[in-house]
């Protein structure tokens, strides 16, 4: 190889590697701003689920669904804690405690459809009764149901309650929380309605169907029971898995 | 097989970067498929329906959650997988870091999502976990993607 060409292979090896210098001196740069990236984004996460943690999705007084409950029950008697005519043969008792997780799922989700198809035809009727087994604000939340039922809007007020649960670890059933949604139910007479909820009366009446629940041998809410002419007094359901379920007990009662 | 080895990192044997951005394609196509179902439910004024039945599908839909700013999340989700399957389709480092970033934002914004359902809405949309899971190989692609080929030459 001649002096010449030696030079060029030594000029060529430089450049070379003052080109592999850039390229890596680019890559290090663009792996530090991935780096950053996904650090910012790894905070924005936490941020926000710290932010979402410390507000109460339910619980507050910005009701929610006020005016889908309306449509949902619009039309169907409601008499104390009965909902649907008051004529029809077979009744199905939900045995629930509004603070419970499970019974607003079925609130929301299984109720609707046995509402549509059995009690606004007035084939049943629904009776709720309180069985209040998640914490000591269960007693005040069913006795606030029970009091506005008094009013003819029970139903109203439970399913609204529903809508607006909060986390049932937490205390949010406060008296602005009861307030709220009784006059979101629609409550005519708020005086009279607390005056009620605080009462003996009332008070005793969520226990003793709570009690009455224990001697049916449920163990969690919601619980079901249906009576009619096709039953031997309250045949107990347990928690039904489905509107069909129901639907068939329903139809079994008749 | 390339070797994504340099003298700033250890020597490590990664996928191909056009093995990893065919998978990415495949990926953010079926993301657009479940984002545009989402959001096609969500749009006639149902929800998606949970294949396995249940109605956690229903209570994510109808949760105050499943907006952002009055759209449905999954108009969002469909944007995010559209550009992330451009960047799995184009080569260089613009794609590179951009499908990175954009994979990122999606992953975090499905963990965040996840939580919701977990503790907050407390109800379980398999769609929504099919689209997390999605994001999440995504995301994996897309990191290994990035730090195995960042600022190297393209194959050719």
């Amino acid at each position: 190889m001649s002096g010449k060409s030696s030079r060029e292979a030594r000029r060529e090896e430089r450049l070379q590697a003052e080109s592999e210098g850039g390229r890596e001196g680019r890559r290090k740069r663009l792996l530090q701003i991935g780096s950053a990236a996904a650090f910012l984004v790894v905070a924005a996460v936490l941020v926000m689920i710290v932010l979402s943690a410390n507000h109460s999705s339910g619980g507050d007084t910005n009701l929610e669904d006020v005016g889908l409950v309306n449509r949902q029950l619009h039309g169907i008697p409601q008499n104390g804690m009965v909902l649907g005519d008051p004529q029809a043969k077979v009744k199905l008792i939900e045995f629930g405690d509004l603070k419970c997780p499970v019974c607003k799922g079925f609130s929301e989700e299984i109720i609707p459809d046995v509402i549509d198809s059995k009690v606004r035809s007035g084939e049943a009727k629904i009776e709720f009764r309180n069985y209040t087994i998640i914490d000591r604000e269960s007693t005040p939340a069913g006795a606030a149901a029970v009091a506005a039922g008094e009013q003819g809007l029970a139903w109203s007020f439970i399913e609204l309650f529903y809508r607006n649960q909060g986390l049932e670890t937490s205390s949010y059933v406060t008296d602005e929380f009861l307030t709220a949604i009784a006059r979101g139910a629609s409550v005519p007479d708020i005086g009279k309605w607390n005056e009620a909820r605080k009462s003996k009366l009332v008070l005793g009446l969520v226990r003793r169907t709570t009690e009455e629940a224990e001697k049916l041998g449920f163990t969690g809410t919601p619980s079901f029971a249906v009576t009619g002419p096709g039953t031997k007094g309250i045949e107990p359901l347990a928690t039904p898995g489905s509107a069909g379920a129901i639907e068939e007990a329903i139809d079994g009662a008749r | 097989m390339t070797e994504g080895s340099s003298t700033s990192f250890p020597v490590m044997k990664l996928p191909a970067e056009g093995t990893l951005r065919m998978i990415a394609t495949f990926a953010a196509a079926f993301g657009i498929g479940v984002a545009a179902y989402i959001a096609i439910a969500d749009s006639g004024g149902g929800a998606p329906v949970c294949l396995a039945g249940g109605s956690g599908c229903q209570t994510v839909a109808n949760s105050t959650y499943s907006h952002l700013l009055g759209v449905n999340i999954a108009a969002f989700g469909i944007a995010g997988y559209v550009l992330l399957l451009v960047a799995s389709l184009l080569r260089g480092d613009a794609a590179r870091m951009g499908g990175f970033g954009l994979s990122l934002v999606g992953f975090g914004y499905s963990v965040y999502l996840t939580y919701l359902e977990l503790f907050k809405i407390e109800a379980i949309c398999q769609w929504c976990v099919a689209s997390a899971i999605l994001m999440a190989i995504l995301f994996g692609l897309n990191a290994i993607r990035m730090v195995g080929y960042v600022g190297r030459p393209d194959e050719r």
